[in-house]
C-alpha cells in the first residue's frame, strides 16, 4: 500500500464524513422552496447531527445486542464503501479496493442490519419498515446489477477506480451509453437513498415511510450515526454519477492545488446535482407501494436496454 | 500412507455403523462412542482430502473385482478430495452436535440405530465419492439412498412423517433409476464400466446419457420441478439428519454431475444453457417460496433449493463458457460452483443444527410461535446470524466469496462471442442478483421473528439455552464461515487458482474492523455514555403486547403480493341458503389455501397414470394357478419358437 493511497484513504474518508450533510441540507432546502416555505438552513443537518450526538441513548427493554452494534457496523460498512468510491482524487487501486460488487454489498451489509435492528424492539413500525426496505432492496437488485454491468462493459474493469481514471481521461459524456447509464443510475440513487416517488423521507406517517420506520426506535448518538450514515450514502451515489458523467477537474496525481480544484468542483457539482434532486421529488408525488414494481420493472427494460445496445453495437 | 489413512476411516465409520446395533442396549455411552468412531473418522478422512487437494498425487486402490466386468474400485483425485474434505467437515461438526441432540430425542433404543445409520449414511457417501467405476458409483449410491431413508423415517409413528418418508423413497428411486439409465446408456456406448473419457460414441447415445445423469441428479439435489421431497424430508426428520442432508448429500449429487461432465462427457453449449435455466429456475422459485414458508426446516430447504440452483448455475456457466472457448472464465465459474457447494454446507448444516436447538428449546417449528429468543438464547442466536450473514451472502463471509467468483464470471462473460448467449447470460445474472437480495430478505425475517422482538408464545418466553455440546458442533462451523469468507482469496491462492479481478477480502475485513473501531471510539469519546431502558413506542398504548409486533407473515407480506403470480392461492367459498334466491344464508366455508403448483399440475398426474397402468397391468393377475402356468407355458413356447427362428 503506498503512501498515496494512505493519504488518499484520509482524504476522501474526511472529505465525505464533512460534505455528506450539506447535500441532505440542500435537498430539503429546495423541497422547502418549491413549497413555498423558507425551509430550515442548509446547515440544518451539522446543527441535528451535533445535538444528536449530545443527547442520551434509550433502549426498549425488548432490544438486544443487535440495537447496539447496528449504528456502528452500518456506518463501519458505509464507510468502508465510501473508500470504494474516490471524490475527488483517484489513485491506484490496491487488493480489490473499489470492486464495484464489493461495494454494492457492502451497502447490503449495512442494510442486512439496519432492517434487523428494525425489528429488535418490536416495534410495528419497525418491523413495517424492515419489510418494506428488504422488499424494495430485492426488487430493485436486478436493474442495479445490470447497471453495474453496463458499467463493467462500458469501461472493461470492475473496478470504480478504473472507472473513473478512464472517465477523467476522456471527459466522458462521450457516449450515449453513459447518458443511459447516467438515468439508470439516477432511479438507483433515488429508491437506495429512500427519496420520493419510492419513500417519502420527511413524513412519520406509518403508511408511507420505509426508512424512517425502520430507524425509529433509534435515539441519541445511535441515531445519529443512522443519520450521517445516509447522508454519506446519498453522497456517495451522487459521487458514482457525477464522476463518471462529468468528471471534468478531477484529480488523478496527488497535488495539493489539484485535490483543491476537484474539491470545489465536486461540492458544486454535487450542489447542482443536490437541487436536481430537489426538484425531481418535487415534482412527483410517493407512488402506492405496490406500483413501484411497475416502475422498477420500466428501470429494469431500461437498463436491459443498455446491454443490449452495447451488445450489439 | 494416505491409502491407510482413508481405509483407517472407512473402518472407523463401520465401527460407528455396527457398534450400537450390536450392543443394542439404551445407553448413553453406546451411542457417544458410535458419534466418537464417526468424529474419529471424519478427521482422518480429512486428512487424506488436504493432503490430495493440496497435490500430493491421485492416490488409486486396488480394484476389488470378485467377476468380470462387476469391480468395486476406488480413487481419490482432487474432485473427490474437495467433496471428501466437505463431508468430512460436516459430519465431524454433525456428530459432536448429536451426541447431546439424540439424547433428547425420545424413542429408547431407537436412538442406537438414529447413530449407527447416520455413520452407514456418511460412509456411503464417502464411497460415492471415491468411487473409480460407475458400478461401484451406483452401489454406494442406492446405499445411500437407503441409510437415509431409515433416518428420515426415525420418528415413523408421526404420520406427516410416514408420508414424507414414503414420498422421499419414490424420489430418491426415481433418482436411482434415472441414473442407472444413464449408466446403462454409457456402458452400450463404451463398452466398460470405468469413468473414462467417451471418445467415439455416437453422440446421441452420449446425450441420452447425460440427460438421464442429469435428471438423475436433479431429482436427488432438489432441482425444481424435482425438489418437492426436501420441504417434505427435512422437516420430518431429526436435525442433525436434515443437516447432513441438505449440507451434504446434495452435494454428493453435485458431485455425480461434475464428474460425469468433466472426465466422461464431451459437453456441448445446450448441455450448459439447460443446467443454467434449470439452475436460474431453482434458485429464484426456490428463494421465493422459502420467503413464504413459516416452519422453520422448511424455509431452511427451500434455502437449499434455491443454493443448489446457484451451484448449477455456476456448473452451467462453465460448460457454456468452455464450449465457448474461454478456459479461464469457465474455470472462474467452476470454482465458484465448487466452492458454494463448500459454503453452501458449512452454513446450512450450521443453520439445520441451531435451528435444531431452537426447535429443541420451543418445541415448534413455527416462527410464528417464537421470537426474543436472543436473549434466552445468546449464544445458538449469535451462531445462527453467522449463518445468515453468511447465506445472505455479506461480506466479508463465506457466501459472499463464492457468489463474487459468480458474478465476476458472468460479468467477464461479455467477451463471450454470440450476442445471443450474451443477452441470456445477463438474464440469468439479473436474476441471480434478484435471488441473493431475496435471500437476504428472507434471512433477515427469519433471524427478526426467531430471534428479535417478543416472544409470541409461553413456549418461547421459557426457552433456555442449550448445552455447551450442542454449541460447539455449530460453533466449529461458524468459525469456518468466517475464515473462509476473510481468507477466500488466500485459499485460492493456495488451492492453485489466482483470479487477478478477486479482491482480498481480508483487507475489507481489515478495513471494516477498523472503521468498527473509529467509530466506537468517537461515539464513546464525543459523546455522552448514558443510556436508559424505556418502553418501544407503540402508539400511545401503555404497555405493548407480542400480538402488535410484526410478525414473520406480515414481513413477508409485500414480497407475496408482488410475487402472488407464482404463488397460486385457491380460494374456496361454499354456501347454503335457507331459500333458492339465496338471500338468506344458512350456513358456508371458505378457505385459501396456498396452491401446491407442482404437485397439483406435475406430481399427482404422473402418479395417477402410474397408477392408471398398473391397475391394468393388475388384470393379468386373476389368482388362480391355472392361469400363471399358463403364461409359464407360453412364454416357454414362446422362447423356444423364437430360438428355433434365430439359430
Amino acid at each position: 500500500m503506498s503512501l498515496d493511497f494512505i493519504i488518499y484513504l484520509i482524504i476522501n474518508t474526511a472529505f465525505i464524513l464533512l460534505i455528506a450533510p450539506l447535500f441532505a441540507g440542500l435537498i430539503r432546502k429546495v423541497k422547502a422552496w418549491t413549497q413555498g416555505r423558507q425551509g430550515p438552513p442548509v446547515l440544518q443537518q451539522y446543527y441535528n447531527l451535533a445535538k444528536l450526538f449530545r443527547k442520551e441513548i434509550i433502549y426498549s427493554p425488548h432490544a438486544s445486542w443487535i440495537m447496539r452494534a447496528t449504528p456502528l457496523v452500518n456506518m463501519a460498512a458505509i464507510m468502508v464503501a465510501a473508500l470504494f468510491v474516490p471524490l475527488v482524487f483517484v489513485p491506484e487501486p490496491v487488493g480489490g479496493i473499489g470492486n464495484i460488487i464489493l461495494f454494492l454489498y457492502l451497502l447490503a451489509l449495512a442494510r442486512f442490519f439496519m432492517a434487523l435492528a428494525g425489528l429488535d424492539a418490536g416495534s410495528s413500525f419497525g418491523g413495517m419498515g424492515s419489510s418494506r426496505e428488504m422488499s424494495i432492496a430485492a426488487i430493485i437488485e436486478p436493474t442495479t446489477i445490470i447497471v453495474f454491468a453496463a458499467l463493467a462493459i462500458v469501461f472493461k474493469s470492475f473496478n470504480i477506480f478504473v472507472m473513473f481514471a478512464s472517465s477523467a481521461a476522456t471527459g466522458a459524456l462521450t457516449t450515449p451509453t453513459i447518458i443511459l447509464i447516467g438515468i439508470s443510475l439516477f432511479i438507483i440513487l433515488i429508491v437506495e437513498t429512500s427519496r420520493i416517488p419510492v419513500d417519502n423521507p420527511e413524513t412519520h406517517l406509518e403508511l408511507t415511510m420505509i426508512h424512517e420506520g425502520m430507524i425509529l426506535e433509534q435515539t441519541g448518538r445511535n441515531l445519529a450515526l443512522m443519520e450521517l450514515s445516509a447522508a454519506v450514502k446519498l453522497t456517495l451515489l451522487m459521487a458514482l454519477m457525477i464522476n463518471l458523467i462529468i468528471p471534468a477537474g478531477l484529480a488523478v496525481t496527488l497535488t495539493a492545488a489539484g485535490i483543491f480544484i476537484a474539491a470545489i468542483l465536486f461540492i458544486l457539482k454535487g450542489s447542482l446535482l443536490a437541487v436536481i434532486i430537489g426538484l425531481f421529488e418535487s415534482s412527483m408525488a410517493k407512488k402506492r407501494f405496490f406500483q413501484l414494481p411497475s416502475l422498477f420493472a420500466m428501470a429494469f427494460f431500461f437498463s436491459t436496454l443498455i446491454i443490449i445496445i452495447e451488445v450489439f453495437a | 500412507m494416505i491409502q491407510e489413512l482413508f481405509i483407517a476411516a472407512l473402518l472407523f465409520f463401520g465401527a460407528g455403523f455396527v457398534l450400537p446395533l450390536a450392543v443394542r442396549s439404551d445407553r448413553r455411552i453406546v451411542r457417544t462412542a458410535s458419534y466418537a468412531c464417526t468424529i474419529l473418522a471424519s478427521v482422518l478422512l480429512g486428512i487424506p482430502a488436504i493432503a490430495v487437494l493440496l497435490g500430493s498425487g491421485t492416490v488409486i486402490f486396488p480394484a476389488y473385482a470378485p467377476a468380470g466386468l462387476f469391480s468395486i474400485a476406488f480413487v481419490i483425485d482432487r474432485l473427490a478430495a474437495f467433496f471428501l474434505l466437505l463431508i468430512a467437515v460436516v459430519s465431524a461438526c454433525v456428530a459432536l452436535y448429536a451426541i447431546e441432540y439424540s439424547e433428547h430425542l425420545d424413542g429408547g433404543s431407537r436412538r442406537n440405530l438414529l447413530c449407527g445409520c447416520t455413520s452407514l449414511f456418511i460412509l456411503a457417501m464417502v464411497l460415492v465419492v471415491a468411487s473409480a467405476n460407475t458400478l461401484s458409483f451406483f452401489f454406494f449410491w442406492e446405499l445411500m439412498a437407503a441409510a437415509s431413508f431409515f433416518l428420515v423415517m426415525y420418528e415413523y409413528d408421526q404420520p406427516a412423517t410416514s408420508r414424507a418418508g414414503i414420498f422421499y423413497f419414490i424420489m430418491t428411486h426415481l433418482s436411482t433409476v434415472f441414473v442407472m439409465l444413464g449408466i446403462i446408456l454409457l456402458w452400450l456406448g463404451s463398452g466398460s464400466f470405468a469413468l473414462d473419457h467417451l471418445a467415439d460414441t455416437p453422440s446421441y447415445l452420449a446425450t441420452g446419457s447425460f440427460l438421464a445423469l442429469f435428471t438423475g441428479f436433479a431429482i436427488k439435489s432438489g432441482i425444481i420441478p424435482f425438489h418437492k421431497w426436501l420441504p417434505y424430508a427435512h422437516p420430518a426428520s431429526p436435525s442433525p439428519i436434515s443437516a447432513l442432508m441438505s449440507a451434504v448429500m446434495l452435494k454428493v449429487a453435485v458431485y455425480g454431475l461434475l464428474r460425469f461432465l468433466l472426465d466422461v462427457f464431451s459437453p456441448e453449449l445446450w448441455w450448459g444453457a439447460l443446467i443454467l435455466v434449470f439452475g436460474t429456475a431453482s434458485a429464484v422459485l426456490g428463494v421465493i417460496y422459502a420467503l413464504k414458508e413459516h416452519d422453520l426446516k422448511a424455509m431452511l430447504a427451500y434455502s437449499s433449493i434455491e443454493n443448489i440452483g446457484i451451484i448449477f448455475m455456476g456448473i452451467g456457466l462453465y460448460i457454456v463458457l468452455g464450449t465457448a472457448g474461454l478456459p479461464f472464465l469457465a474455470t472462474i465459474a467452476l470454482l465458484g460452483a465448487l466452492f458454494h457447494s463448500l459454503n453452501h454446507a458449512l452454513f446450512k448444516s450450521l443453520l439445520f443444527l441451531t435451528a435444531g436447538s431452537v426447535i429443541h428449546a420451543t418445541h415448534t417449528r413455527d416462527i410464528e410461535h417464537m421470537g426474543g429468543l436472543v436473549h434466552r438464547m445468546p449464544k445458538t442466536g449469535a451462531l445462527f446470524c453467522t449463518g445468515a450473514l453468511a447465506i445472505a451472502a455479506l461480506p466479508p463471509l463465506n457466501g459472499f466469496a463464492s457468489e463474487l467468483l459468480l458474478f465476476i464470471a458472468f460479468f467477464e462473460s461479455v467477451t463471450v462471442v454470440e450476442p445471443l448467449v450474451k443477452v441470456f447470460l445477463f438474464l440469468c445474472l439479473a436474476l441471480f442478483a434478484l435471488t441473493s437480495a431475496l435471500s437476504a430478505a428472507c434471512f433477515v425475517k427469519a433471524f427478526g421473528s426467531v430471534f428479535l422482538g417478543m416472544p409470541r408464545s409461553p413456549e418461547s418466553a421459557g426457552a433456555h439455552e442449550v448445552p455447551a455440546l450442542m454449541l460447539a458442533g455449530p460453533g466449529i462451523l461458524a468459525a469456518a464461515c468466517v475464515v473462509l469468507g476473510l481468507f477466500a482469496f488466500q485459499v485460492l491462492t493456495i488451492a492453485g487458482f489466482t483470479i487477478p479481478v478477486m479482491p482480498d477480502i481480508f483487507l475489507i475485513g481489515l478495513l471494516l474492523l477498523m472503521m468498527l473501531v473509529l467509530t466506537y471510539a468517537v461515539a464513546f469519546f464525543a459523546s455522552p455514555r448514558t443510556s436508559r431502558v424505556s418502553g418501544t413506542w407503540g402508539c400511545g398504548t401503555h404497555f405493548q403486547e407480542a400480538g402488535t409486533e410484526y410478525s414473520g407473515h406480515g414481513f413477508s407480506e409485500p414480497l407475496d403480493i408482488i410475487f402472488s403470480p407464482l404463488y397460486r392461492t385457491r380460494i374456496r367459498n361454499e354456501r347454503t341458503f335457507f331459500d333458492e334466491h339465496g338471500a338468506i344464508f344458512k350456513s358456508g366455508t371458505a378457505e385459501i389455501r396456498l396452491l401446491r403448483v407442482f404437485e397439483e399440475y406435475l406430481y399427482l398426474p404422473v402418479a395417477r397414470q402410474f397408477y392408471r397402468i398398473a391397475g391394468a397391468v393388475a388384470k393379468i393377475q386373476n389368482n388362480c394357478l391355472d392361469t400363471y402356468m399358463l403364461y409359464v407355458f407360453v412364454t416357454i413356447l414362446t422362447l423356444l419358437v423364437f430360438l428355433g427362428w434365430s439359430a
